[in-house]
């Protein structure tokens, strides 16, 4: 009867401690207070991370994909995702987000609030972004239109509509090393920094394991399209034979090495790939390369 | 008991027959886009080693092959597209139900190709310069069509 009584108390220190460590953990305020941001870079860094291709309207062209009103619908095995409003509506949108929100948000995956964001925004990878990008971003989207689109909620199933295991999620898959690790040449770091951290290649092309992690042993090795779908293709040097060359201008035109050309949403990515400058795409080809076969 | 065996039997075979006949109905339809669709691949492929620097750049056959690009653009149109070829529904087809829900859309970015192809003709005709800066709009277009009517492959 003793020892059952230790064992609750034990029981309940354990749970206490989970719960702290699976609180969300924002930034302090030092970490972007002496950024000034840059918005013609931002620009650069907007595409980069593909920001548009989630938030805006569904099949938005042209200037519309500059109207970050958010709507698109994101299934998944844990429900489906409703892309927010992150327009500058100071009501509806991020308007009245401060850079330190947006860090937040974007690095840390906690919302002003200081709740847990879901990892459908790709903050495992924007972990990895350098913070004077962050802070280039946010002076580029304080140039983008406010529209008044009231956000969706997710419609998520129980467990997962509980912000508050995220925490746990977070501690078991976030971590700060590159999946392709050590020291690469200055281009295929570059192209590191680009796929891991903004483009976020991994999120689809890596497979994940029952409770959403990417399984890292087998990075960028392919896996089902979580709309259920098809598969997102192995772009391993183990199944993928193209050259730098045929990468880039796959990247810059959507046209593989057969000529056939880029569908479905890959050609989101290929039209932000397109707008960085050559050596980006060159930089992507050699961190491609460089990965690790997976069969 | 046994006539209404055989009659049954026979509206099987009838479905089946309407069936087939309804797959081959769409077959030449299918068959012409993915012909047409595996030409401009061709003759991308001229273009484009010349823009990747495999091939050396030849202003008369980069010319050719950007004409005849421009050419296999002209042809589509809803002929190729009959409504129900759709994926799931036609074999071999990956064509998604938007194109028949938003065909307005679907032909503005047929013409949008149009246009492109016809920019692509005067670049690639030009230069090699101008042809590797011309591949992106002339991609873009394909892209354009491929990112919301064609279901992608395995």
């Amino acid at each position: 009867m003793r020892i059952m009584r230790w064992l609750i108390v034990l029981g309940l220190v354990a749970a206490g401690g989970l719960y702290v460590m699976a609180r969300p953990k924002p930034l302090s305020a030092a970490a972007v207070a002496d950024l000034t941001g840059d918005p013609v870079h931002g620009e650069q860094v907007f595409w980069a991370a593909g920001c548009a291709s989630c938030h805006m309207a569904d099949k938005a062209e042209g200037a519309a994909q500059l109207v970050l009103s958010g709507g698109q619908r994101f299934p998944s095995d844990f429900g489906t995702f409703i892309a927010p409003n992150i327009s500058q509506d100071p009501e509806h949108g991020i308007g009245n987000w401060t850079l330190l929100d947006l860090a937040n948000a974007i690095t840390r995956g906690v919302n002003p609030e200081g709740e847990h964001l879901y990892p459908a925004l790709p903050y495992a990878s924007y972990a990895k972004m350098q913070m004077q990008d962050v802070a280039d971003l946010y002076a580029f989207l304080k140039t983008l239109p406010a529209d008044p689109t009231p956000s969706q909620p997710h419609e998520l199933g129980f467990p997962f509509n509980l912000r508050e295991s995220l925490g746990l999620w977070k501690l078991m898959f976030l971590t700060d090393s590159w999946a392709l690790p050590g020291n690469l040449t200055p281009t295929a770091t570059r192209g590191r920094y680009i796929a891991e951290a903004l483009a976020h290649c991994g999120e689809c092309h890596t497979p994940r394991n029952l409770l959403g992690g990417l399984d890292t042993a087998r990075w960028l090795g392919g896996a089902p399209n979580p709309s259920g779908d098809g598969k997102i293709p192995n772009i391993t040097p183990g199944k993928l034979k193209w050259s730098a060359a045929d990468i880039v201008q796959y990247l810059t035109t959507g046209f593989t090495p057969e000529f056939d050309s880029v569908g479905g949403h890959m050609a989101h990515v290929v039209e932000n790939m397109a707008r960085l400058p050559e050596t980006d795409r060159q930089a992507v080809a050699e961190y491609l390369l460089a990965v690790p076969s997976v069969e | 008991m046994r006539f209404m065996l055989m009659v049954a039997a026979a509206s099987a075979v009838c479905a089946t027959v309407a069936i087939a006949e309804e797959e081959d109905h769409f077959a030449d339809a299918v068959e012409t886009r993915h012909g047409l669709m595996l030409q401009m691949a061709t003759e991308m492929g001229k273009v484009g080693a010349m823009s990747k620097d495999e091939a050396p750049y030849d202003a008369a056959v980069a010319s050719k092959a950007a004409a005849n690009i421009a050419a296999i653009a002209s042809v589509l149109s809803m002929d190729q597209f009959p409504a129900g070829s759709e994926y799931q529904k036609a074999t071999d087809s990956f064509a998604l139900p938007a194109i028949w829900t938003a065909q307005d859309d679907f032909l503005k970015k047929v013409a949008d190709l149009n246009t492109a192809a016809a920019t692509f003709q005067t670049a690639a005709g030009t230069d090699l310069d101008s042809l590797k800066a011309g591949m992106a709009g002339i991609g873009g277009a394909c892209a354009a069509c491929h990112k919301v009517y064609r279901q992608p492959e395995e």
